[in-house]
């Protein structure tokens, strides 16, 4: 390989594509008649690129491609379905209730009123009712006082004998 | 892209199916050649176009219309393709189909002993491309089959130009020394 053959091998695989300047074309053509090797490098690259677009050519010959279309509009059709959840989904953005405009400030309100009302609401009574006087008879030996229970479950009778004494029947 | 590819993309930007079946009608053999170059069987080459176009519909609104149109595509064919390559690789590659393989032209090219030996030469090319790195596979085929110049093939790349002709260089080499019995000897070709 002379020092000719070694600059214009450089260009060879960018003549080969076509990339090259018109100059650099002239420098390449130039040299090739009188040089095999690089003429061999070049049908090699030929070659090789038809091994690979060849088979490739000879698929798309044989193919028919409307059926793929309609394939592909079909998925698309299929996969635009939504699911329950995209309909939830969709159906809360779309309304305007669930828009944060609004949502935001219905949640803060809705914070202070549970916390405003719930120690309303969940307060226990601690104060028992207690029985409520039904009679009460005095007399100079003894005092009796008649209580009714709560749901009238019960009567109590006390019995007092004096300021100190008391009995309890019941 | 011409005023009337930008309509029709933005057509289909907004959802339109037509959009979609104009852009199909456009693209579509691009899309295979590639597909096929990668994967080269017919079932999953189709695989992928399907795929490629719906990804396509989906995935529209985000094409600014910085790089032209076709190269986007390509790029999007390139990556769905070598994806499903890495999915079925733990699959054995079936054989090429009766059907498939390099054309023959003539009724002496019909003879048993031709069609086994085409089908064994795309055999070989087959495995020779499965063992070359992605993003060289990626440039033969753009260059090799789509026929691209390296701008197009770096747009598609989101590489250099230096980038391409490198990864052009050693494919090719890799390719010449794999199949040297074709290459070398124009047993084929």
């Amino acid at each position: 390989m002379n020092h000719r053959c070694s600059s214009v091998s450089k260009l060879l695989e960018k003549y080969f594509d076509q990339e090259v300047t018109d100059e650099e074309k002239r420098l390449v053509e130039g040299h090739l008649p009188d040089c095999p090797a690089c003429r061999e490098t070049l049908h090699s690259m030929e070659r090789v690129r038809n091994l690979i677009k060849s088979p490739v050519e000879a698929a798309i010959e044989k193919e028919s491609f409307p059926w793929v279309c309609q394939k592909i509009e079909r998925e698309i059709r299929l996969k635009e379905r939504p699911t329950v959840r995209e309909s939830l989904r969709s159906w809360l953005d779309r309304t305007p209730l669930f828009t944060r405009r609004v949502l935001i400030p219905a949640v803060v309100a809705l914070a202070i009123l549970i916390f405003v009302a719930a120690p309303l609401l969940f307060k226990k009574s601690t104060s028992y009712p207690g029985p409520s006087v039904v009679e009460y008879v005095e007399s100079q030996a003894y005092n009796v006082m008649v209580y009714e229970l709560e749901d009238s479950k019960g009567t109590v009778i006390w019995l007092f004998e004096g300021p100190e004494k008391e009995i309890s029947t019941s | 892209m011409n005023d009337n590819e930008a309509e029709v993309i933005s057509r289909c930007q907004q959802g339109d199916q037509d959009a979609l079946k104009e852009i199909f009608d456009r693209y579509h053999r691009k899309v295979y050649r590639v597909a096929y170059g990668v994967v080269r069987q017919r079932e999953d080459a189709l695989d992928i176009v399907q795929e490629v176009f719906i990804k396509l519909f989906r995935s529209i609104k985000n094409f600014k219309g910085k790089s032209h149109f076709y190269t986007y595509l390509y790029r999007m064919v390139m990556n769905t393709a070598i994806d499903h390559t890495r999915k079925t690789k733990r699959i054995p590659s079936s054989t090429i189909d009766e059907d498939e393989g390099f054309q023959l032209s003539d009724d002496a090219e019909k003879r048993p002993d031709r069609i086994l030996a085409h089908k064994e030469l795309e055999e070989r090319v087959k495995a020779a491309m499965e063992k070359l790195p992605p993003d060289q596979k990626a440039v033969l085929i753009f260059r090799e089959v789509e026929g691209l110049s390296y701008q197009e093939i770096a747009e598609a790349m989101g590489c250099s130009i230096g980038t391409v002709m490198s990864r052009l260089h050693y494919g090719r080499v890799k390719m010449q020394e794999m199949l040297r019995d074709y290459v070398k000897g124009g047993k084929e070709g």
